[in-house]
């Protein structure tokens, strides 16, 4: 068995807040595997942006990684000094940010930022990087003669295909997908990914797709994990935890996402009320407020992560009732209801 | 909680977030300890000024004799004087504490008729461009080209030399910088999707500037009155130590003039250094208070 | 960009004439007789007649406005009552003195304000950071001229490095320009004004630096730069302060103001004979001539200072340039 490219075990990272710690991840692990894409799949807040500034290690002075490791390639990247981190970044591991709005200097051309990534890190001439900037223009679907303009004078989908570009500049081992889709339109959204997915099968990296979109997920990752609240609740390849779901929230998730196939009166069925507060986070399962089939044990204790089958993991306490709970799930009454405890507010990131 | 405010009607609505809003910047302020030592010397001087003719021991106007009889001049601080006396036997102390008075009339009026001006010119400006931009925009770049300090000499000549006309000749100065400021915030504003679907949603233009743009610029424009008050009085100072101040009232830069046209400011520090440390220590304490607002106003800046 | 540069050019034009104009009406409006704008009541009852005629002030006052502006285009300031030669020649010999002083004492000014200030915005928190902030606002707060007392004091007086004031040393004459301003013996009298108002000055364009890098520092394409795996100094250069930048091209007309009028208190201060001490004595003197002129001139400063401003606000934000 091969090292992973990226293994993350029992990573902790906390915002300092006014009134205590935000424990936006609290101890989650998961690995990729060289080749393979693999999807984190959770709703706002859940803590999976964290998970991104974590790894590549941009973040502001009132967050830190508090425990746990990241493996990239056997390198434990939590010690690393900012200048160690260089040689990492871009690299082996590049960013397709999530706002392609912010995510390039309004007063300077696109194609000098790009050049100025490549620049960094390789021996090679200006003349070179030029080439290789338009190169990648055409790749992405950019007229290459547009290296030379300024952002405000991209459309927001142009803007996202030159994040895209410049990610791939340096043909990096992995490729952090940051809701590369969540600021487009639908159809912008499915050519966008077709590029991605055209791209990576011609350089051979992985991405580490983030999203809420688990219908994305389904198309284009091998494996995902699904988390709540900054901890996993289910992990394994992707045709399992679609055809062999066990978690609660996995299983709403599904039921929360438009089903072409479905009837037209059919309304959405979605998850009542909202995660809670990762300041002050409760010590039980913490999907456990929202989870129609949560019982005493579940409001007391945490449930660890239990291996169902080789390579697929649940954290539930209720696994043996995994036939009975996918049967209630699919119906809209089981949501509707919900469980009645106390709320907590809302999540403060 | 989250609950309770929702149930509110509209107005009721807007008090609690407006105290809650108070509240929060109070709580922020409060961790600014430069804006604290800020606002406690302001206050301080508040009280000085408005004691002013209580707490001054002598008239500052008043030329002060020994028992034998000769003028009490150039004398370094004693028990009598605790500043000392002036060339002319004046105490340096009470003037110095009539100033206190003076200097936070003209900078708070100052500072007042500033942000008005410049807050409006800045929204307007803004928010409608074209024509409208272009004309304040000409307005506030001739007024930029006049240099105050001749401009306030020549005018204070031919009108008289009274703090109110300071005051005012001032106030037609200062707020461009603030317009100008207001202005280029509302501009990016403009941008900000929640100003489109305010329009698209069907809101006025004076709506618009006045309800959704104004509150976000109203921190901002705080700043600059506290700024604009350090100006103000650090103008006045300016005026009256080239001579052209209100022979009545006594202001600080007064009595830096008086120091200065005797040619003794290196001999007599008493009587030249106080005037000086205190317009050090107003200016400085409003622009601690100004930029700890600041950070609260801007929330980039917050650990950034 | 062109014509960015022929529109504000030509803004720059009309604002110099609404400035002449105002001071055309703001002269007039001295209490007593109006034609004490340009003719002394000391010269004899000829000479006053024919500078009358020669000023048109005895034409309607429409008429006396275009005389006025042919005049000042012509460079015809009329005659300084209080030295009997003509204003133009007074002025202009302290209008080089003034911009010679100026000019530098604003380069270093916003080139020790903005590299400071860069640096310690980035260096948030620190005690560094503190420091200077504190120290500048200190500095920066107490008033120019009792600054430049002080300065003086310690390094002309109590430890005498410097002159205690003035251009040159009495007695020395320069033939020509470049004896004149770029003697050894200028520059040794310019050092200690020009410090002293760089380091004053400075302040402001280094606060406003640090408080728009902040806010420059929390956007996103900082954070994607730093992802790009660029040295931090690259990020701080290169990135963040490129774009900080743009409130500082604002401030150069603002702080071209500021210096105008602070030139004319370091000026009185230092007993260097510019275009600010000019001014005041030429109003105190009731020199009606010379204070008009020189009140155009340090006008006309402050316009062109607004220029600059706006040029290098072209130059640096290209969304200005590309609209």
């Amino acid at each position: 068995m091969m090292t992973p490219l990226l293994e993350i075990l029992g990573l902790k990272a906390y915002y300092s807040m006014h009134n205590g710690f935000c424990r936006a991840v609290d101890g989650i692990s998961f690995k990729i595997i060289q080749g393979e894409n693999f999807g984190l799949v959770g709703e706002s807040g859940c803590g999976k942006s964290t998970v991104v500034k974590s790894i590549i290690k941009v973040f502001p002075k009132y967050f830190r990684i508090e425990g746990g490791k990241i493996l990239f390639k056997g390198k434990d990247l939590v010690p690393l000094s900012y200048n160690e981190m260089r040689k990492v970044r871009w690299e082996e591991i590049s960013v397709i940010p999530q706002s392609a709005m912010n995510a390039l200097n309004p007063v300077y051309k696109v194609g000098i930022q790009i050049k100025e990534a490549i620049l960094e890190h390789e021996d090679v001439s200006s003349k070179e990087a030029d080439e290789r900037v338009k190169e990648l223009f055409s790749l992405v679907g950019i007229d290459p003669k547009r290296t030379e303009e300024y952002p405000h004078q991209f459309s927001g989908g142009m803007k996202q295909r030159a994040n895209i570009a410049m990610a791939l500049a340096l043909n990096p081992s992995l490729i952090i997908a940051d809701e590369p889709t969540t600021a487009l339109d639908v159809i912008v959204q499915d050519q966008i990914f077709q590029r991605i997915l055209g791209i990576q099968k011609q350089l051979k990296c992985s991405i580490l797709l983030i999203t809420h979109d688990i219908a994305l997920v389904a198309e284009n990752c091998d494996k995902m994990a699904v988390m709540y609240a900054g901890k996993i609740m289910e992990y394994s390849d992707v045709h399992r935890i679609f055809n062999n779901s066990y978690h609660p929230y996995t299983l709403g998730l599904r039921n929360a996402f438009p089903n072409i196939n479905r009837s037209k009166s059919d309304p959405l069925v979605s998850i009542p009320k909202s995660p809670p507060s990762l300041v002050d986070p409760p010590i039980q399962c913490r999907f456990c407020f929202r989870c129609p089939f949560s019982t005493q044990i579940c409001w007391e204790e945490e449930p660890g992560m239990t291996e169902i089958e080789p390579n697929h993991f649940v954290s539930c306490h209720h696994l043996s009732r995994v036939e009975e709970i996918r049967k209630r799930a699919a119906m809209r009454e089981t949501w509707e209801t919900g469980d009645e405890g106390p709320s907590k507010e809302r999540i403060v990131s | 909680m989250a609950n309770k405010a929702s149930t509110l009607s509209g107005r009721g609505k807007m008090q609690l977030e407006f105290a809650e809003a108070c509240r929060r910047t109070w709580h922020f302020f409060k961790q600014s300890k430069l804006g604290l030592i800020g606002l406690f010397l302001i206050l301080m001087f508040l009280v000085i000024g408005i004691l002013a003719p209580l707490i001054a021991p002598y008239d500052p106007f008043a030329k002060n004799y020994s028992d034998s009889g000769r003028l009490k001049g150039l004398l370094p601080p004693s028990k009598e004087h605790w500043l000392g006396t002036t060339l002319y036997g004046r105490d340096v102390l009470s003037q110095v504490i009539s100033g206190t008075r003076n200097a936070l009339i003209v900078g708070v009026l100052t500072a007042f008729f500033v942000g008005i001006i410049g807050l409006n010119v800045g929204l307007f400006s803004g928010y409608y461009g074209g024509f409208i931009d272009n004309l304040l925009m000409r307005i506030t770049d001739i007024v930029y080209g006049i240099p105050i300090l001749p401009f306030a000499i020549v005018t204070l000549s031919i009108l008289t030399r009274s703090i109110w006309w300071i005051i005012s000749v001032m106030s037609m100065f200062y707020w461009p910088t603030t317009a100008r400021v207001i202005r280029s915030q509302v501009l990016s504003l403009k941008e900000r999707p929640f100003i489109e679907a305010a329009r698209i949603s069907g809101a006025n233009h004076l709506r618009i500037i006045y309800k959704h743009i104004a509150p976000n610029v109203l921190p901002q424009t705080f700043v600059h009155g506290a700024f604009a008050v350090a100006w103000a009085i650090t103008t006045e100072a300016s005026i009256c130590f080239l001579g052209f101040g209100d022979p009545y009232s006594l202001s600080w830069g007064t009595i830096i003039f008086d120091v200065f046209t005797s040619q003794v400011m290196y001999r007599a520090w008493w009587w030249f250094l106080p005037p000086g440390i205190c317009i050090m220590l107003v200016v400085m304490s409003f622009y601690f208070v100004g930029r700890a607002y600041e950070e609260i106003a801007n929330p980039r800046l917050k650990g950034v | 960009m062109k014509t960015y540069i022929f529109k504000r050019l030509a803004l720059t034009i009309m604002a110099i004439f609404i400035l002449a104009t105002i001071i055309f009406i703001l002269f007039r409006m001295l209490p007593g007789d109006p034609t004490m704008t340009v003719i002394s009541p000391a010269l004899s009852p000829e000479v006053q007649q024919e500078l009358r005629h020669r000023f048109g002030l005895d034409k309607p006052l429409i008429e006396q406005y275009f005389v006025y502006m042919k005049n000042l285009i012509c460079g015809e300031f009329g005659v300084s009552f209080q030295h009997g030669i003509k204003a133009y020649e007074i002025i202009a010999d302290r209008f080089w003195n003034t911009i010679f002083l100026m000019v530098p004492s604003l380069f270093f000014a916003y080139l020790f304000g903005v590299i400071i200030g860069a640096y310690i915005a980035y260096k948030r928190g620190s005690k560094t950071e503190i420091s200077v902030i504190v120290g500048s606002i200190v500095l920066r707060s107490g008033p120019i001229f009792w600054v430049a007392i002080i300065f003086l004091y310690l390094f002309a007086v109590k430890i005498p490095l410097f002159p205690t004031g003035h251009m040159r040393t009495p007695g020395y004459m320069g033939q020509g320009i470049f004896q004149t301003f770029f003697s050894l013996d200028f520059l040794y009298h310019l050092i200690l004004p020009t410090l002293c108002m760089a380091i004053y000055y400075g302040c402001y364009p280094l606060l406003i630096m640090r408080t728009s890098m902040l806010e420059v520092l929390g956007e996103d394409f900082i954070d994607l730069s730093k992802a790009k795996g660029l040295s931090e100094l690259r990020v701080i250069f290169k990135h963040a302060m490129r774009t900080s930048l743009l409130p500082i091209a604002t401030s150069v007309s603002l702080l071209g103001a500021y210096a105008v009028a602070g030139s004319v208190l370091v000026e009185t201060v230092f007993s260097w004979p510019g275009l600010g001490r000019l001014m005041v004595s030429a109003v105190l003197d009731s020199d009606y001539p010379v204070a008009q002129g020189a009140f155009l001139l340090i006008g006309l400063l402050v316009v062109a200072g607004n220029f600059v401003s706006d040029m290098l606000n072209g130059i640096l934000d290209p969304r200005i340039r590309y609209r």
